[in-house]
């Protein structure tokens, strides 16, 4: 939860299964307003999460609330006020851009002026230019999933789901939707639920963090505590790691050594600087060559190897 | 103050939507009459408008040649109750050509999520595109129709106008356009390529008239004359002219006559209905996944 204490979505022992398989084990956990961020690996039941929250999916048990409103009963007023991008691909090739999205405006209740105002409004707003004129058949990746999100933000909505807006997005593209993203949950007022199988690129724009795996919650918390909670520094050193190892455990670190690389970790409360000079006394005093000196953030392999909070 | 170095102007502030929201049968009218429109190729590229065009453009020509006779020898030409039997591989290949159009890209594309998303529900989806289809047919069989009638009015026949046949040829005109919008959706909706979608629309109506021609010529000459006009009711445009023999009272245009009493009525009702069930099927499933 955030400070200004909303709650946008709430689940409560969430559960669904497939014929075959488990995609969501009594799941429970809340997003307040902002960015909230969804993490977990393929299959980790994110996409089935939004869909349930959606009203578009009925759960096998538990319940989950959007809004304060019943998914599995108010779907329809859900959907009223949530906007959603889909993973997959969405987008008619002959129609432009703009006809897409004010159609799709229309879609969602607004009349045909308004729709139109709103439709060019957004695509200027996800930075779509000239181009929205053409057919979205000669589209770029990154200018298909800039329209897919400006069809979820047509409306107006309280809140979106982004079901991994950043997919097939070369780097400066995934910076550009990530900023995006920030801009939609502050600027724009809007609270959004992004999934990815990334942490290390959620933790740029998120609030809140959810890690879930194989349907089952491992971790639920502010983005603060997070790379706190993770904060390590990454050594490695020519020859010698494991006498640099013994040193800085015997100065009070606590290390671990990973084939060829030597973890520091800095406890959430400690002041880094500390554990650095410590690092650097401890690789003079010894003579050793370093070859990488970095910190590390919370990725999500760190998360997976920590018990859920 | 400096301007920015970069020409693009993205940082207008965002403005919220405070006006209207309105419910669930205004997006159920905008996506029919969106449908509609496109079924005529208003909104698409110049090539989708040639066949809507051109078709619409033979279906009136019997009607033209028709008021031209009337102003000539003063007297009725092309009858109204039998203008769908006679154009029926025109009306048959526009349902082909816009049938497919109307629901395949939505499949193909996978867009129907994003309509699924909204207020919109799989059964408000579904009755905008065959409202649309429906209308559609409707205006390429009637807009002939009514231009006949006016011919026949302007060129002032000896004896009363035509106007109950025209009008019972209109209610023909508006059962047909629902029997072909149902069979063409749920043929269309059965794949999402839309060339697909057209040859089975038109393989249908191939399969049906020639079953239709061949059990009704085989079962003539056996004598089997009862047994023969039952065998019309497979083929969608003799079925429904029988439907208007038998509700509107016109002359069968098949030169036979058809099964006598109500049954037409039933068959047409029961086609409709498992048209619509395949489709609406078709659309829980695709809804699902
Ligand atoms: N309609 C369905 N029928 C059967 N199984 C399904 C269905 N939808 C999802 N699943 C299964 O449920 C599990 C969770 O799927 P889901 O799509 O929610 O994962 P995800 O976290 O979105 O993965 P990805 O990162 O690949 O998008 C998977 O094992 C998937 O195979
Ligand atoms: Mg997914």
């Amino acid at each position: 939860m955030t400070a200004s204490g909303i709650t946008c979505i709430a689940t409560e022992g969430l559960t669904k299964r497939f014929p075959r398989v488990t995609a969501l084990e009594d799941l429970t956990v809340t997003a307040g307003a902002g960015v909230t961020g969804l993490v977990g690996a393929n299959g980790a039941g994110k996409s089935t999460l939004i869909k349930i929250l959606l009203g578009l999916l009925p759960a096998t048990s538990g319940r989950a609330r959007v809004l304060d409103m019943d998914a599995a009963t108010q779907g329809a007023e859900i959907r009223r006020v949530v906007g959603y991008m889909p993973e997959h691909d969405c987008l008619p090739p002959d129609v432009s851009a703009t006809e897409f999205v004010v159609h799709m405006a229309q879609m969602s209740g607004l009349p045909r002026t308004a729709a139109r105002e709103r439709a060019a409004d957004t695509l200027r707003h996800v930075g779509l230019d000239e181009e929205r004129y053409r057919p979205i058949g000669g589209y770029s990746t990154g200018m298909r999933q800039k329209v897919k999100l400006a069809q979820a933000l047509v409306h107006d909505p309280r809140l979106v789901f982004l079901d991994e807006p950043t997919n097939g997005l070369d780097p400066r593209g995934r910076d550009e939707m990530l900023a995006l993203i920030r801009r939609i949950g502050g600027e724009f007022g809007i609270s959004v639920l992004v999934t990815s199988h990334l942490l290390g690129e959620l933790e740029r724009v998120c609030d809140h963090v959810v890690v879930i795996d194989a349907g089952r919650l491992l971790r639920s918390s502010s983005i603060g505590e997070f790379t706190q909670a993770t904060q390590a520094i990454a050594v490695e050193v020519e020859d010698g790691l494991q006498s640099l190892a013994d040193r800085l455990t015997g100065v009070g670190e606590a290390v671990a050594v990973q084939g060829r690389t030597l973890t520091v970790q800095v406890p959430a409360e400690a002041d880094p600087g500390r554990a650095y000079d410590a690092v650097r006394d401890a690789v003079c005093d010894l003579n050793l060559n370093l070859v990488r000196l970095e910190q590390r953030r919370g990725h999500i392999e760190d998360v997976f190897k920590e018990p859920a909070a | 103050m400096m301007p920015e170095p970069t020409g693009v102007i993205h940082d207008i502030g965002y403005r919220h939507y405070e006006g209207a929201r309105l419910g669930r049968g205004n997006a159920f009218m905008a996506l029919a009459l969106h449908s509609l429109r496109g079924a005529f190729g208003f909104g698409r590229t110049a090539r989708a408008k040639i066949m809507p065009l051109l078709l619409v453009t033979i279906m009136l020509l019997p009607a033209v040649v028709s008021i031209a006779v009337m102003a000539l020898v003063k007297q009725p030409a092309m009858r109204y109750h039998e203008y769908a039997v006679i154009m029926q591989a025109v009306l048959a290949i526009f349902l082909a050509a816009q049938a497919p159009y109307l629901v395949a890209p939505d499949l193909r594309f996978r867009v129907l999520p994003l309509y699924l998303s909204r207020p919109v529900g799989v059964l408000d989806y579904l009755g905008a595109k065959l409202a649309a289809m429906s209308v559609a047919m409707f205006l390429v069989l009637a807009l002939p129709l009514t231009l006949l009638f006016a011919g026949e009015l302007l060129v002032d026949l000896p004896g009363p106008p035509k106007t109950g046949e025209y009008f019972a040829s209109m209610g023909g005109a508006v059962i047909l356009a629902v029997l072909l919008a149902s069979l063409g959706l749920a043929l269309a909706s059965f794949t999402p390529r839309r060339g697909l979608g057209v040859a089975s629309v038109i393989a249908f109506y191939l399969f049906t008239s020639a079953v239709t021609a061949v059990f009704f010529g085989v079962l003539m000459s056996m004598g089997e004359d009862a047994a023969a006009k039952w065998s019309m009711m497979v083929s969608p445009f003799f079925l429904v002219d029988s439907v208007q023999v038998a509700l509107f009272g016109t002359d069968p245009s098949n030169g036979e006559g058809y099964p006598p009493g109500l049954w037409s009525c039933v068959i047409l009702l029961a086609v409709i209905a498992v048209a619509l069930s395949g489709l609406v099927l078709r659309y829980r499933k695709a809804a699902s996944s």
